[in-house]
């Protein structure tokens, strides 16, 4: 199975300090692949590094047969990848209509937008009736689902999502991993950071555990979901579930 | 009576427009950049220099001097922003203090290279005066309120229709959101910037002819667009613009019943007022800032 997006031995953190290295991982098209830790794992600095979001970078990252490595956020969407942060990114004082072209701002052919909004309205009917409405009236699990939506403008190839179930009430987190399923449905490689460990892995189809900014397993989000190691860690008990790192 | 007061609101309307220009250009760029930009009283005189120069020196056509200053401070706005805001950038402190520097460099380059002395900017067809039913004005008047209806018209259909104004708005709203769905934030920093110099420009050549040219003529419409922006409420377009209309209609309108020499006085006075009474202005709403 040849991988959607390849990340390749990247290393990167802030100000010289490294919060990830050297990770290596593969997220197949249509598929999910999680990445879970605790807090401070390195998770989110990971798919910034892969955004290429963090000055002085290492390893390669490649989208199907295109190289990202040093390309501008701009360029970085128009190769197909697209990225929800965890914090807020919709725009509250722009409309949900502005925000979802704000999500096609790249394009400029406006038959395509109009049709890439249409789909994207099929799939996510509760912001058609609302697009009028500013953004910023919109529930945190709606704003999540308009971040998540907005990225489909772009028709990417991948999309990574950071900690998508944060702060969100545990309908709405079901409905967050629906969404996720259903864009691995359509052939999007899916890379998802998240701390609520039981619903990744229900969603998912492979799991990385990562702990001091490295990978310490990797395996199919079924047999994670089985291995007590993982329970304890989403049980939370704190400190090392792992005694030694995977990739030394 | 009645006439008088009607004499004193278009007069006020009329330098309201002049500091609404102030307004919306250091508006734009604190709510797109936040960069409290103090200079830009002093480019606004500059932009009155600039048309002078055009003027006298080149075409003696007033709006080709006038789009002229358009072009020439866009240019120093560019300079200045690449040079000192850039740089400085997510340091409020440091960018004011920078700007108030930037005061004194542009007055002082101005005496450099037209003298201390005030200049006459005289042009002659908008010198002309017009019958509006009993009342009398200069073209220049009526010019001055036109074109701000012009711009502000022009600038809201600009952010609210375009595609270009709409990733603006929101760069002012979260620039990180902006980087993630693929806006050019440094471009969109730099064509707000732009067009701060422009409406910059554009007040200062109107001004111009109505008194004159000296070096300090951009430091009372900068105080007094900040108090419009106040007034208004910071973070709205309309805000500057009534708050800015306002603060001119106030100002002419206190000359009716108290001396001349008080209307900056009473201009204050109000800012205090409202500053008091509901401190987020007019039309601004309290908000918190959400992390």
């Amino acid at each position: 199975m040849s991988a959607m997006l390849s990340v390749r031995d990247v290393s990167a953190g802030y100000g010289g300090r490294m919060i990830v290295e050297g990770v290596s991982l593969d997220v197949p098209a249509g598929q999910i692949v999680a990445v879970i830790g605790h807090n401070g794992a390195g998770k989110s600095t990971l798919l910034k590094a892969v955004f290429n979001l963090l000055p002085g970078r290492r390893g390669r990252v490649r989208l199907g047969d295109t190289v990202l490595d040093g390309l501008a956020p701009q360029r970085l969407l128009a190769a197909g990848l697209a990225y929800v942060p965890q914090e807020r990114s919709t725009f509250p004082k722009l409309t949900i209509a502005e925000n979802l072209r704000m999500g096609a701002y790249l394009l400029d052919d406006a038959a395509l937008i109009a049709e890439r909004t249409e789909r994207v309205l099929a799939l996510f009917p509760a912001l058609r009736a609302r697009l009028g409405q500013l953004a910023g009236t919109l529930s945190g699990g709606e704003q999540r689902m308009l971040e998540i939506a907005r990225t489909l403008l772009v028709a990417p190839r991948a999309v990574m999502l950071d900690e998508p179930s944060i702060g969100l009430a545990p309908k709405m987190v079901d409905t967050v991993f629906d969404t996720a399923r259903r864009l691995a449905g359509q052939g999007v490689a899916v890379l998802v950071v998240e701390q609520n460990v039981r619903k990744v892995l229900a969603a998912a189809d492979t799991g990385i555990v990562m702990e001091m900014g490295r990978i310490v397993l990797a395996d199919s989000a079924a047999s994670l979901r089985s291995d007590d190691r993982v329970a304890r860690l989403y049980l939370g008990a704190a400190g090392r579930a792992f005694s030694a790192p995977a990739h030394p | 009576m009645l006439l008088a007061v009607a004499e004193q609101v278009l007069n006020g309307l009329m330098l309201g427009s002049i500091y609404v220009f102030v307004a919306l250009g250091m508006m734009l760029i604190y709510g797109v950049m936040h960069v409290l930009n103090f200079a830009h009283g002093a480019l606004f005189m500059l932009g009155g220099y600039c048309a002078h120069l055009v003027f006298t020196q080149a075409i003696g056509n007033y709006a080709l001097a006038i789009l002229a200053a358009i072009v020439m401070l866009i240019a120093v706005g560019a300079v200045i922003e690449r040079t000192v805001f850039a740089p400085l950038r997510d340091n409020l402190r440091n960018q004011v203090i920078a700007s108030l520097g930037l005061v004194l460099f542009i007055e002082n380059l101005v005496v450099v290279l037209w003298g201390p002395n005030a200049l006459q900017f005289r042009i002659e067809t908008t010198q002309a005066v017009v019958s509006l039913g009993v009342l009398r004005f200069r073209v220049q008047h009526l010019l001055i309120i036109g074109v701000c209806a012009l711009c502000v018209t022009a600038l809201f259909l600009f952010l609210q229709r375009t595609r270009f104004g709409t990733a603006i708005r929101a760069v002012a709203q979260n620039p990180r959101a902006a980087l993630v769905v693929g806006i050019d934030v440094v471009r969109v920093h730099r064509v707000t910037f732009a067009i701060s110099m422009a409406l910059a420009a554009i007040g200062g050549a109107l001004l111009g002819p109505l008194f004159l040219l000296f070096p300090q003529m951009g430091d009372l419409p900068l105080v007094k667009g900040l108090a419009g922006i106040l007034l208004g409420g910071m973070g709205s377009i309309g805000g500057a613009v009534v708050g800015g209309l306002l603060i001119g209609v106030i100002e002419a309108v206190s000359t009716l019943v108290i001396a001349t020499d008080y209307r900056d006085a009473v201009t204050f006075t109000a800012i205090v007022l409202v500053l008091l009474l509901r401190p987020q202005g007019l039309f601004g709403v309290r908000t918190r800032e959400e992390a």
